[in-house]
């Protein structure tokens, strides 16, 4: 859910993110006392900060490798168990849920997402201004706060299961997936369209054979956007599955507080284990980004 | 071969204005509304006929059980007289204000001030600083919301650095904790995008403000922040969206107590719908929080579209 904000910003104000370009600053070319001064106090500053945003982190490292963790922070008792102990049973059901849920909602969502984005990119379609308003409106604000309404209309039609919920996740995540692709297919160079067209070339094939090809990065940006909305989403499955065996992780993660007796290892250990996919999916993606809007270069190839 | 396609599109001042103008492109193809349909037919399904029947469910008397959850109807405007009189509401409103003002505050300045300081630190730095940063941000939020539930409560990891071991921070201050961890867990995105924004303040523009001698504070005010300043709104507005929902995070610390101390509104609706039972009125609360989302959701789109 969160790893796009970044990009919503920069869809915004144009700007585009990329964390590892070197700084341009007017060059310190002078070591003068002063600036040795303001460049300790710099990294002071910086230091100060990375400890105190590194704080709540340590206790979930530490105590997944902790056999006798509490909610202290302290030296562990080294040990793999509290991993072990979480990948079997229900939590590890669990999981499995989260992966089914995550992926039929991204797959509904990029699927749907990538004809929407084509057609608002290429085609005339009536009102494309304000429909292309309303779908950066629905990207910003948050459809996970619909729930309730959603609630009562699928429990009336006995809804309340996973595979609904994952169709409501992906509509949470579409129009942000729609904006990003349509972005990266307006990028595509018009004339290879022009030239697949004069080879007499269907709609669908001109999709799957040029503008998905050379859309890829945006796609794939925009699947992993719905992923991690759907992996991470707590309230919408909390109220929209009932059966307790589709349940997935973050209730279950949930449901270690409500414990009487807290095991914070385990607790711990498969947190991380939940957020592991994220990171890696983030740094995929930020890659993606990166590629991504450098593109344009297809046609003279 | 594409490479011939290319350059047969000669476009010089020689070619006729007719060739330049397009005319395939404004023909209205019927496939274009069959390529449209699944994705707006999906948004109007969930989004909209929800949206239109959380109206209709708050003036209604509905409930997730009992009599009511069967036989139900419009009550007319007896919730809204209800909302305004409920404290528990007003209470929540508040709550949700200063939850949403402290994590703009925090997201902003903490944000701005990373990203202008790892600008001027060195790479180690910048990795390493930046790194934690960026998983903090990563983070789902649920685990967002147990390892800071972990490390505030009692001899946690924030108590002990903050020097009050001893001390709960989620009994004592709790709305101020969880709009630290909203913080927290946001700062992330606004570094990277401020971070970008100064990247593309022309440094020709510094390096001309200190030949005339402004001071550092002149900088910042006069072509920093004029510059920025795009960038900060849109960083503002997301955030306010998204703390508004952020209905996990506290959820997890608190679950909206201690004596509603940290209920906000998505909370607070919540409570309604499902531990008290009153779905309809838990509707009707959702609508209050949709119209404050409105309102950020348009200034939103009024810049986004400004840009574009």
């Amino acid at each position: 859910m969160k790893h796009g904000d970044e990009a919503k910003v920069a869809a915004a104000v144009r700007v585009i993110p990329a964390s590892v370009d070197p700084p341009i600053l007017p060059p310190e070319n002078r070591e003068t006392r002063q600036s040795v001064v303001r460049r300790t106090t710099t990294h002071l500053i910086l230091a100060a900060l990375g400890i105190l945003f590194l704080a709540p982190m340590l206790w979930l490292l530490l105590a997944s490798i902790d056999s006798q963790a509490t909610y202290g922070v302290e030296w562990p008792h080294f040990s793999l168990i509290n991993f072990q102990h979480v990948l079997t049973g229900s939590l590890f059901h669990a999981l499995w849920n989260s992966v089914v849920l995550a992926i039929i909602s991204t797959g509904i969502a990029s699927v749907t997402g990538v004809f929407a984005a084509y057609a608002l990119s290429r085609r005339r379609i009536p009102f494309k201004g304000p429909l292309l308003l309303f779908i950066i409106f629905t990207s910003g604000v948050p459809l996970a706060i619909m729930v309730i309404p959603v609630y009562e209309i699928f429990s009336r039609f006995g809804f309340l299961t996973i595979v609904p919920t994952a169709i409501f996740l992906s509509v949470t995540s579409l129009p942000f997936e729609i904006y990003l692709m349509k972005n990266f297919i307006d990028a595509v160079p018009i004339d290879m369209e022009e030239a697949a067209r004069m080879e007499h070339a269907s709609t669908f094939q001109i999709l799957r054979l040029v503008i998905i090809p050379l859309a890829l990065p945006g796609i794939a940006a925009a699947s992993i956007f719905g992923f991690v909305n759907a992996w991470g989403s707590f309230i919408v499955p909390l109220i929209l599955i009932s059966p307790t065996n589709q349940q997935p992780a973050p209730i279950a993660i949930y449901t270690f507080l409500t414990l009487p007796k807290a095991q914070f290892g385990n607790m711990a250990a498969y947190s991380l284990i939940f957020c592991i996919p994220v990171f890696i999916l983030y740094a995929v993606s930020s890659r993606l980004f990166r590629e991504g809007f450098v593109l344009g270069g297809g046609v003279k190839g | 071969m594409v490479s011939a396609v290319a350059s047969d599109t000669v476009t010089g001042p020689s070619v006729p204005e007719l060739w330049k103008t397009r005319h395939d492109k404004e023909r209205l193809q019927w496939g274009s509304f069959a390529l449209l349909t699944p994705a707006f037919g999906l948004l109007a399904i969930l989004f909209l006929i929800p949206m239109g029947f959380a109206v209709y469910l708050g003036l209604t008397n509905l409930t997730l059980v009992g009599p009511t959850a069967v036989k139900w109807g419009f009550t007319g405007l007896q919730n809204l007289t209800r909302l305004r009189s409920d404290t528990s509401f007003w209470q929540s409103l508040w709550v949700t204000g200063f939850f949403i003002g402290g994590s703009i505050v925090g997201v902003v300045v903490v944000g701005y001030g990373l990203a202008s300081l790892l600008m001027r630190a060195n790479s180690w730095m910048r990795v390493v600083v930046g790194g934690i940063v960026v998983i903090a941000w990563m983070m789902p939020a649920v685990t967002a919301g147990m390892t800071w539930y972990a490390s505030t409560t009692q001899g946690g990891a924030f108590s002990v650095l903050t020097g009050l071991a001893n001390t709960n921070f989620l009994d004592n201050w709790p709305v101020e904790t969880v709009t630290i961890a909203s913080v927290w867990s946001m700062t992330g995105f606004s570094m990277l995008v401020m971070g970008a924004a100064l990247r593309n303040i022309p440094s020709e523009a510094i390096e001309a403000a200190i030949v005339e001698n402004a001071s550092s504070w002149q900088r910042f005010r006069l072509i920093v922040l004029p510059l920025l300043r795009p960038t900060m709104i849109a960083v503002v507005l997301l955030t306010a969206l998204l703390t508004l929902a952020n209905f996990s995070l506290i959820y997890i610390m608190t679950q909206g107590g201690p004596n509603g101390a940290t209920n906000i509104l998505p909370l607070y609706s919540y409570q309604q719908a499902f531990s008290y039972n009153n779905l309809a009125y838990g509707a009707l609360i959702g609508n209050v929080m949709v119209l404050i989302a409105t309102v950020f959701g348009v200034l939103y789109v009024r810049i986004a579209s400004q840009r574009s």
